[in-house]
């Protein structure tokens, strides 16, 4: 459905992204994973033809995607990582005329997914709070039927409740053959909708990845509290592999091997466990910092 | 072009088009009403005139004195208060239909949906002109209506000059409105874009004024546009204005083109 083959853009400050090249097939839902800065968005605005790709190709349904094809974006649906809706407009006076540039009569199926995401579609753009402009972003990006929907960033500003409505959305449009290519920067997000991701670092593919795969290779960070300093000594060195140790507080970062750890520290009293807010480096430390021992 | 966003378009700026049109026709009832009683001075007033130098009287097109009606209006207004206000408009929508779009990322929108952004651009485009014309349109409507409701008779109103007028007022900001346009399809930052686009239109219209004021540095006109557009020379009926509005036509035309041309080429930041 949509092929990225060999895309590249330097700008002049020297940033940018190389090479990059990636399929998603047909009712797949690709993810797009990378740091802020990485290049997720560049590589989204060469797909949607906002700008020339100094080499490489993108097809969508096996049709040139070049700046001048027009008609290819009416199979499209996008969600901008930044939105921004034309002045003056209520969400529902925005949804008609964009329902009206994309040529496609998208009445009905508009008017349930604003039951779905439950807002007031009558709101006056300017008054909307960020969450509820991306509801209005996503109705947008999903209303016309698309083939393909190209999502930057989808959940910013949706509380738990809408992010969970927001999966679920995904997973049917999935399942009635939608192809979906997600970014993130965050593994979680990815890891509840997509079937496939491609790790994106310094503007080069680090790796694409099955999920299950990605969720083998995470390292997560998990906070021991223990009940003195000693047995916290005494557990950093029974051979686990300890991020910190500060007093009776001790941080772990296990990687697949959760059993290991539960043994280890059951020989000693625990006051608490916590697993520790972690951002995208250090979850795929792999790709990130010792890219030389990547597979 | 796209329908839809036309009207879009027409719809959101609509109370801005009307705003101008009525400024400008109030403007034109307010001169009108004023002429009887300099008319009725006129001689005293063109004495006044010959007191002036003849620069500033150049400068201001006022040479042909308060005699007639097309006259009166073709200095004061014609050639200082209307290119005012339409240079405003014009710099202030074009940067509005573009640069502005661009700068707060809108145009993504626009650009995901199934149209091309030559058509898009060329939609701005016409946005622009019709709003262009339909203030000339008012300004001209509200002249006759003056013209007849308020003064009468004792004071006719030449209306093939008169028409003339705004016809060449109108192919002027035509122009005008293409340079502004071309700057804004290209521009990432919408308040570069109005500064920049602001200093040529305000700066030809003082090139112009300058090169008015003295013979010694006329050449500087031919560096403007306004030069193309003599007010008092259409009321005094010297010459074709044929020529001239030729040009004018032409010059805008190349401009929106290139600026359609160029926004469907670059990148954009979106």
């Amino acid at each position: 459905m949509l092929i990225v083959e060999g895309l590249t853009k330097r700008f002049p400050s020297g940033r940018g992204i190389a090479d990059i090249s990636f399929e998603a097939k047909q009712g797949e839902v690709f993810g797009f994973l990378g740091p802020n800065g990485a290049g997720k968005s560049t590589t989204i605005r060469l797909i949607m033809g906002f700008m020339n790709p100094d080499r490489g190709r993108v097809t969508i349904d096996g049709r040139d995607a070049g700046r001048r094809a027009g008609d290819v974006r009416s199979k499209v649906g996008y969600l901008p990582g930044e939105i921004s809706f034309l002045d003056g407009m209520s969400g529902r006076g925005f949804l008609d005329f964009l329902g009206a540039m994309q040529r496609v009569d998208s009445k009905a199926k508009r008017e349930r997914l604003i039951e779905r995401l439950q807002f007031d579609a009558d709101t006056p753009i300017r008054k909307m709070s960020k969450g509820m402009k991306q509801k209005v972003g996503i109705v947008a990006a999903l209303m016309h039927d698309p083939a393909l929907v190209i999502l930057d960033e989808p959940t910013t500003g949706l509380d738990p409740l809408m992010q969970k409505t927001f999966v679920e959305l995904i997973l049917e449009e999935k399942r009635r053959g939608t192809t979906f290519l997600l970014s993130s920067h965050s593994f979680p997000e990815i890891e509840r909708t997509c079937d496939r991701a491609a790790i994106i670092k310094d503007g080069r593919l680090a790796a694409v990845k099955d999920i299950r795969e990605l969720r083998s290779l995470q390292r997560k960070l998990f906070e021991l509290v223990f009940d003195n300093a000693e047995d916290a000594l005494a557990f950093s060195c029974s051979g686990i592999e300890t991020a910190s140790v500060d007093g009776s507080r001790v941080v772990v970062a296990v990687q697949g091997d959760y059993d290991a750890l539960v043994r280890a520290a059951a020989r000693y009293p625990l006051r608490s466990i916590d697993a520790a807010a972690q951002n995208l480096e250090d979850v795929f430390m792999h790709y990130y910092d010792r890219k030389e021992i990547a597979p | 072009m796209n329908v839809p966003l036309l009207r879009r378009m027409l719809t959101t700026h609509s109370r801005v088009f009307l705003n101008y049109a009525f400024g400008s026709a109030f403007y034109i009832v307010l001169m009108f009403w004023l002429y009887p009683s300099m008319a009725d001075n006129s001689e005293a007033l063109d004495d006044l005139m010959n007191e002036l130098p003849d620069g500033v009287v150049n400068a201001f097109g006022i040479q042909n004195g308060f005699g007639t009606l097309e006259a009166f209006i073709s200095g004061e207004f014609y050639g200082l208060i209307l290119p005012i206000l339409l240079t405003i408009f014009a710099v202030s929508l074009a940067t509005q239909l573009m640069a502005r779009l661009v700068d707060r990322g809108s145009m993504a929108y626009l650009l995901s949906t199934p149209t091309t952004r030559a058509r898009v651009a060329l939609t701005q485009a016409l946005v622009l002109v019709i709003g262009l014309i339909l203030i000339a349109a008012v300004t001209t409507l509200a002249g006759f209506a003056s013209q007849a409701w308020i003064i009468g008779d004792g004071y006719p109103l030449n209306a093939e000059r008169f028409i003339s007028l705004n016809v060449a007022v109108l192919a002027l900001f035509f122009a005008i409105g293409g340079v502004a346009f071309l700057i804004s399809s290209l521009a990432n930052d919408e308040k570069r874009a109005t500064g920049l686009s602001g200093a040529i239109a305000f700066g030809m219209f003082t090139l112009d004024l300058l090169g008015k004021i003295s013979e010694k540095i006329e050449w500087l006109r031919s560096l403007s546009l306004f030069s193309l557009f003599r007010p008092s020379d259409i009321v005094s009926g010297q010459g074709a204005i044929g020529l001239e509005l030729t040009v004018l036509f032409a010059i805008g035309l190349l401009l929106y083109a290139a600026g359609i041309y160029g926004f469907a080429k670059r990148d954009l930041p979106l």
